[in-house]
């Protein structure tokens, strides 16, 4: 196998190269990003490059001829880029990464990075939808999760192999920059007046396993890849210790101005989640990829409300003082 | 079936079995703290095991045939219905007093505030995905057939529903009153044992699903 895994600057995509660097049946590991790997990489070999940069980042693939794709050069707005820069790189590193990794002529299978964004709201017609429901995405992020999904798709057709697309809740850890994560750990966490729907989160090491599951069986098709369980944003908060700020629906844009003020930008993706609640059939996981998430919601929450708190140096030399 | 089903338990609070219901300050603290987390249909554990304690108290319910209920995984139960919400909670009742399991109600409503309150106590929207979404998660699952009254008969079965559960244990139930001059002040459930379906039809076919929907209709009918 010659793996190529974009998006390999990003958490996910260093800790799935890790996990291929164990492999033997995994000959070639490349990677490329606009930022670098996270972590030690000892066989992968990576190349920063932003996706803005169509002619490098085409090269380099057709260069490689990969066999195998692990597409997580997919960009969540608020993440580490504005909602604008992060449609447009993964816009164009979906488009020019898979479109060339097809012409170099190897290519055998490709999973990108999805997520239950795609669905749309939750709707009374389907709260909790398996793959097989319609979709209908209601923000930005989840446009651009079906553009990447209908961009693999073409390329599978064109090219008759296989495509997977491994639709995660919302992956939150410790380590993961997670605009999620941020507004959980906020002191005060905006919830809805309303309402109190359930969500679903997925730890990042489940995730990383999925990736590397569909890659080595091939997963055909869209996988749910989800923690058991949920939680509601005014439990999650409550949980973590966080007073809960409930808003009527014509706040929430002032009050997403104000988190970002706070330093936790939070998209629309967020609010809809918030507002709607997200969660998914993890059912099919299991059956496709012959493993389930680990760890269950609750306990990614409470990983994330147990990672330490920012401590200023300052007070520390004081301490030590 | 013999798959065995993991169910995620955060704080003692189980999503398919009834538990005891947590004294009043015991209970607000447990919510203060963040303790009391809901599943992705939106169930609130705590919250329906102190209404579950209520209605056991309240509810007077005899229950036949519930050998046919499995002790664990995945089953449809095709009910009656007169008045609405009356014959569900009586089954919800019989089934926590006999078996100690949830059951998740098909037909949480839209209407704004009261769909989120049901769906707290175990209700589901009316949706193939949510059903098998449900069944999957190896929940008990109660389908109410199309309301009649109860010297009319069984009424008629979501066909749509119907569909999405060929591949289930289906089990048809009886939901009475049992009061004097059949007046509600006790119920009277009765279980039926599993609808045998053709295994040769694939699942999703239409005609196979109305062929269901027949057999279990008359299946109800049959336990009057």
């Amino acid at each position: 196998m010659r793996v190529l895994v974009t998006g390999m600057g990003g958490e996910l995509g260093t800790k799935v190269a890790q996990l291929l660097e164990a492999r033997p049946e995994v000959v070639d590991i490349v990677g490329c990003d606009f930022v670098p790997p996270r972590r030690r990489l000892r066989r992968a070999e990576f190349r920063r490059i932003d996706p803005r940069n169509r002619e490098k980042l085409r090269d380099f693939v057709l260069d490689f001829a990969p066999t195998h794709v692990a597409h997580f050069g997919v960009y969540e707005p608020a993440s580490r880029l504005s909602p604008a820069q992060a449609a447009k790189r993964t816009e164009l590193a979906s488009m020019v990464a898979l479109s060339a990794a097809a012409r170099a002529g190897a290519l055998e299978y490709v999973v990108v990075r999805s997520g239950l964004e795609i669905y749309g709201p939750r709707r009374n017609r389907a709260s909790v939808p398996d793959e097989s429901v319609p979709l209908a995405p209601g923000t930005p992020y989840g446009m651009s999760l079906l553009k990447v999904e209908g961009a693999a798709a073409g390329v599978g057709r064109r090219h008759d192999i296989a495509i997977g697309a491994l639709r995660y809740a919302p992956v939150v850890g410790s380590h993961v920059p997670s605009p999620l994560g941020r507004l959980l750990r906020l002191p005060a966490v905006p919830v809805s007046a309303f309402g109190d729907p359930p969500f679903s989160l997925v730890h990042p090491d489940d995730a990383c396993a999925a990736m590397v599951a569909a890659l080595l069986r091939k997963a055909d098709g869209p996988v749910n890849v989800v923690g058991a369980g949920a939680a509601s944003p005014w439990q999650a908060a409550r949980l973590g210790g966080r007073l809960p700020l409930p808003l009527i629906p014509p706040l929430w844009g002032a009050a997403s101005q104000v988190v970002e003020f706070m330093g936790a930008a939070i998209a629309p993706h967020i609010v809809e989640l918030l507002r709607y609640g997200r969660t998914a059939s993890c059912a099919r996981c299991a059956e496709v990829l012959g493993v389930s998430p680990v760890l269950s919601t609750q306990e990614v929450l409470r990983e994330l409300y147990e990672w330490a708190e920012v401590v200023p140096i300052a007070s520390v030399r004081e301490a030590v003082a | 079936m013999n798959t065995s089903y993991v169910y995620d338990t955060p704080f003692h609070l189980h999503p398919d079995r009834v538990g005891v219901a947590d004294p009043p300050l015991r209970a607000l603290a447990r919510r203060v703290q963040g303790h009391t987390p809901i599943d992705p249909f939106g169930l609130d554990p705590q919250l329906a095991d102190i209404a579950g304690s209520l209605l056991r108290r309240t509810v007077r319910v005899q229950a036949v045939g519930m050998q046919h209920i499995p002790e664990s995984g995945p089953a449809v139960l095709v009910m009656n219905r007169g008045f609405g919400i009356f014959e569900p909670t009586a089954l919800a009742v019989a089934l926590m007093n006999e078996t100690g399991r949830r059951v998740r109600v098909v037909g949480a409503p839209t209407l704004f505030g009261l769909g989120t309150t049901l769906r707290r106590f175990g209700s589901i929207a009316a949706s193939p995905a949510d059903v098998v979404a449900a069944l999957s998660a190896g929940h008990l699952v109660v389908v109410p057939l199309s309301p009649n009254w109860w010297t009319a008969g069984a009424g008629t079965p979501p066909l749509e529903l119907m569909q999405s559960v060929m591949t289930s244990a289906v089990l048809p139930v009886w939901v009475r009153p049992n009061g004097p001059l059949g007046l509600a002040t006790s119920w009277r459930v009765t279980i039926g044992p599993e609808v045998v379906n053709d295994t040769s039809i694939a699942p999703g076919d239409p005609l196979g699903a109305a062929e269901l929907s027949e057999a279990v209709r008359t299946a109800v009918d049959n336990l009057r």
